[in-house]
């Protein structure tokens, strides 16, 4: 069985690729770090798996994530479609979520954004674990168990996710983590450290094989990078681990 | 354009140094005569310039230097591989890394925008570390200012320390997030001493293949000088010369333009693109532009090899058009790299910058013969030897040491002893820095272990080290911390700075590191008064008396003089630095208590020496006798209290420091969400519960342990109560619910800053 090829995309202003390469590979993966300017849509197709990483891609000087996502339109958008179509898992973190968003890829296929990732209630950057519940699956928590709740830390300015479809969006199963307290309920600030509708952490589309959220997985790989390990003995890998051996076996069964 | 001096007079020459910015000395423009009358022409502009940069303080540490090299860098360590010559330091890791350490100040800048000045501040550290060769991995912060709370009428032309506290935090946020390199740690300093001039320091550490170590020098006649990243303009002109006197109501309008401008996303290919290019050993040396910008990095490197440079400034990537050749001789312009290329790699490092959209240019060759020739314009602006030019004049100024009267004041003991503690928690000085922290992002890269806030979800208390796992194959850590207590330096130099490496070693020691290495950002007022440079002269003794006792040594710094304005110096500030190994990261220890029942010890014990303590503070008395570290004591306790953890008796760790021994059991219950139960010697509950004696730590010994444990520390290790599970209770004079601590410690800085 041939090793699971994922693009691992990045321009300038990107800055969690290595980490997210590092997850893919430790799974036995084979992840290529790939720039932009080099992804052609022939390209493309010779990987199972397409991740944006987290960062402040091109400075997020504009909306975050708005500069990759136009760029991404430009060069790419009818391969990505059809990438998409073709059931290949997308995947976004952090920023590369926000693109997805501004891509018009999540919550589903448009023309133009349907939601946004705004900037945080608290109007600054936040850097703090956080407590995700899982609510439904996608291509990328298969090894995951609904309701179960898992240590993902997060780390933005503009992670508050609102969508004028969100009745719709919560109807149809497409909301993925959603933030919660250690007792497992929705809570406000700090639990919620963006003030997201429903307290929403990450989506799917209506396919499930592209998917966003704004908690670091890759940052939660080895418990050694959680924030209590010291207070147990557990040396069981760490939560984020399971979204990655999650996408690759799905990848692994197309 | 020639500047006249063959022909001047003293004053004149004076007149010159200053119309022109340079800031040159009158007998250093008496040198620089006597060698254009030896050469029989008048300097240009540019020389003169180019004179100014490599002359001052700032870049020459013309005055610093004699005394370090006489007091502080004396200490051998069989671990170091590059010490204060380079950009960095560089120590080893294990058998085929190095790890590299570069710390700086930003002051003066910061004081006049700190948004700016402080994120360039990150930008000039990163490429610092860069230039080894080495993927920086973590960014460290200490920031000094004066009281958020300020309400007296500000000294004219200077910013509240509100203003510059939220903007050089911003400036540090925004940089540091979007480059992608974590900030880990640090400190927060109020005090008045800083009211008209801040102190940002900030530091970077990086991990570089040993194969990979590349140096601030050029490789052989015949290699090109590559200039790659950022655009020059007429941003960041003088900087130098402006760190190298004091600030004046009107630095804003004369010095704003030495504030230069920082692009993060210019930084990060940039990062990529060197690192890479040197991977692929394309390159035969690197340095930064930073202080002194081109003049001081082609000199520097050409010099630093033996060799002399020819360089145009015609093909320099500009900003602006009409700048003139010694503005862009000097400019230092931000995100900028010296690369020095064999002829056969050009087009290959040029492929490489290409791909990461990075800009690069060849400007010039390195030629056999010790001097710099610059062009422009089809004209010769410049053409010295580098003998001259690079090796900058050396100071031994005069100084006077201080004679310190002991002062003990008067005080009855407290009447509420928890009314005290709350105050403590409270103070600016103590209370919890969550509001930086979180701001920063300090788990970019995924290798943050240890972060810079402990405990359990939904509670946390400061850790006194965070601890990085530079490479993925190993589980060998970088423990890292930084620190220094200005009110005692400022009470006594020698003593105080003695101090400030005992308590970064107690850091280090907390999370099970092995203190290994140290940096040394030395902030000060004017050297030119003898009193401040006899202030200089005693930390670097005191600073010596305990690194060496350690066996470590400083193996990078910075000195920064003229933080000083018309209203007076800064108390001298000493930020030290330190780096340790923790040999197996799964075995480091955090501040948090666990769990109830374990025995809370203290190691050491708490003495009458209470000057500059945060508890004379809140008691509004004074008093001058500070702490006076023992280096054997804390030898000896940091290597038991070592081989305690190693044997898996710790179960948490934090020193004690700022407030004492109550604080200390304060931080580590709110961090484990624990009470404790403790009982301390009553005689002198003053002395017990808020002496800030160093080489003390309190530990929580896992429950079973406690027998190995008393072993192991000997006549050091005293135990005094235990983990509960309710309140925080001391003797019979504290009793506190740890809500009450908790909103004491937590809220100050969100209440004054919002």
């Amino acid at each position: 069985m041939s090793p699971i090829k994922v693009c691992i995309l990045r321009i300038e202003g990107t800055n969690c690729e290595q980490e997210t390469f590092d997850a893919f590979l430790e799974l036995g993966a084979h992840p290529e770090m790939i720039h932009l300017k080099e992804l052609t849509p022939e390209t493309l197709l010779e990987y199972q798996c397409l991740m944006i990483p987290g960062g402040f891609s091109s400075g997020d000087y504009v909306r975050a994530g708005a500069i990759f996502a136009a760029r991404m339109k430009s060069r790419l958008f009818s391969a990505l479609k059809k990438y998409v179509e073709h059931g290949y898992p997308v995947g976004g973190i952090c920023n590369g979520f926000q693109v997805l968003v501004e891509l018009g890829f999540l919550p589903r296929l448009s023309d133009h954004p349907e939601a946004c990732l705004a900037t945080n209630d608290s109007a600054r950057f936040e850097c703090r674990p956080t407590l995700l519940k899982l609510e439904n699956h996608c291509a990328f928590t298969q090894k995951m168990d609904i309701g179960s709740i898992y240590e993902i830390p997060s780390a933005h300015a503009e992670g508050k996710f609102v969508s004028p479809y969100i009745e719709e969006l919560m109807e149809n199963g497409q909301a993925i983590f959603r933030y919660v307290n250690p007792q497992g309920e929705y809570a406000g600030y700090p639990w919620n450290p963006n003030g997201s509708q429903y307290s929403i952490a990450g989506v799917t589309n209506e396919q499930g094989n592209v998917f966003g959220m704004m908690p670091h997985p890759e940052r939660a790989f080895h418990i050694y990078q959680n924030q209590e390990w010291t207070r147990h003995s557990s040396t069981a890998g760490g939560h984020g681990r399971l979204v990655f051996e999650s996408v690759i076996e799905y990848a692994r069964r197309l | 354009m020639d500047v006249p001096v063959l022909t001047s007079n003293e004053e004149e020459l004076k007149e010159i140094s200053r119309a022109t910015g340079v800031g040159l000395e009158l007998q250093e423009m008496q040198q620089v005569k006597e060698y254009f009358q030896r050469k029989k022409r008048n300097p240009t502009d540019v020389e003169l310039q180019a004179l100014g940069q490599a002359w001052s303080e700032h870049c020459s540490y013309k005055t610093s230097m004699p005394i370090l090299k006489e007091v502080l860098l004396t200490i051998e360590a069989s671990q170091n591989m590059v010490v204060v010559e380079e950009d960095a330091g560089v120590v080893t890791f294990d058998e085929d890394h190095a790890y590299v350490i570069a710390f700086e100040s930003h002051n003066h800048p910061s004081a006049i925008e700190p948004y700016g000045g402080a994120a360039t501040g990150i930008g000039g550290i990163l490429r610092d570390v860069v230039c080894m060769g080495a993927q920086p991995v973590a960014l460290i912060d200490p920031l000094f200012f004066g009281p958020l709370d300020y309400a007296d009428s500000l000294p004219r032309g200077v910013k509240h320390p509100k203003f510059l506290f939220s903007g050089v935090v911003a400036g540090i946020r925004d940089y540091g997030n979007r480059v992608g390199i974590p900030t880990v740690a640090g400190q927060v300093c109020f005090h008045p001493g800083y009211v008209s001039n801040c102190i940002v320091n900030v530091g970077c550490i990086g991990i570089v293949k040993k194969e990979d170590i590349i140096h601030s020098r050029v490789g052989a006649p015949g290699d090109y000088f590559v200039l790659a990243g950022g655009r020059t303009g007429r941003d960041g002109i003088h900087g130098v010369t402006f760190a190298s006197a004091e600030l004046h109501e009107n630095s804003e309008h004369e010095s704003r333009s030495a504030v230069q401008v920082g692009d993060p996303i210019l930084k990060e290919p940039l990062i990529h693109a060197c690192l890479e290019a040197n991977g692929k050993k394309l390159l035969s040396g690197m340095k930064d532009l930073g202080g002194g910008g081109l003049s001081c990095a082609v000199g520097e490197m050409a010099y630093a090899a033996g060799y002399g440079a020819e360089v145009t400034l015609d093909t320099v990537p500009l900003k602006e058009t009409g700048m003139e050749s010694w503005e862009i001789w000097v400019s230092e312009s931000q995100e900028r790299m010296m690369l020095s290329v064999p002829v056969e790699n050009v087009d290959e490092v040029k492929s490489i910058f290409d791909g990461w959209d990075v800009p690069c240019t060849v400007i010039g060759r390195v030629i056999p013969e010790k001097v710099l020739r610059i062009t422009h314009k089809g004209k010769k602006i410049l053409e010295m030897e580098l003998d001259f030019l690079t090796k900058s004049p050396r100071y031994r100024r005069p100084y006077t040491v201080r004679t310190i009267h002991p002062v003990v004041p008067e005080l009855e003991p407290p009447t509420n002893y928890n009314e005290v503690l709350l105050e403590l928690l409270s103070s600016p000085n103590i209370c919890s820095r969550e509001w930086v922290i979180r701001q920063y992002d300090h788990e970019v890269r995924g290798s943050t272990v240890i972060k810079p806030l402990n405990g359990k979800i939904g509670y946390y208390t400061h850790g006194d080290a965070a601890i990085m796992r530079p490479l993925r194959s190993s589980y060998q850590g970088l423990a890292i911390t930084a620190d220094v207590n200005p009110r005692w330096v400022e009470l006594d130099p020698y003593w105080g700075a003695a101090a400030t490496v005992d308590e970064v070693c107690r850091n280090l020691v907390s999370v099970g590191a092995v203190p290994h290495s140290l940096a040394d950002c030395l902030n000060f007022g004017n050297p030119e008064k003898p009193e401040r440079l006899g202030d200089f002269f005693q930390v670097a003794e005191g600073l010596h008396l305990v690194a060496s006792a350690m066996n470590i040594s400083f193996v990078s710094g910075n000195v920064s003089f003229y933080n000083e304005s018309h209203s007076g110096a800064i108390p001298p500030t000493p930020t030290i630095l330190g780096v340790g190994i923790v040999r197996d990261l799964r075995c480091a220890v955090t501040a948090d208590l666990k769990a109830s029942g374990n025995s809370l010890y203290q190691v050491g014990t708490a003495q009458e020496e209470m000057g500059g303590s945060e508890y004379y503070q809140v008691r509004h008395v004074t008093g001058n006798q500070i702490p006076q570290t023992s280096p054997g004591v804390l030898r000896r306790r940091t290597s038991a209290l070592l081989a305690a953890i190693e044997k898996g008796c710790v179960a948490s760790c934090h020193d004690i420091s700022h407030g004492g021994l109550g604080v200390c059991l304060s931080e580590m219950a709110l961090g484990g969400n624990h009470g404790v139960s403790v009982t301390v010697d009553d005689r002198n509950l003053e002395t017990a519960l808020f002496s800030e004696s160093p080489s003390r730590w309190v530990v929580e010994v896992v429950r079973g342990k406690e027998d190995e444990f008393e072993h192991v520390l000997g006549e050091d290790a005293h135990r005094i109560g235990a983990v509960t599970d309710g309140f925080l209770t001391i003797n019979p004079v504290i009793n506190l619910p740890l809500d009450q601590v908790r909103a004491a410690w937590e809220d100050t800085l969100w209440r004054m800053m919002g």
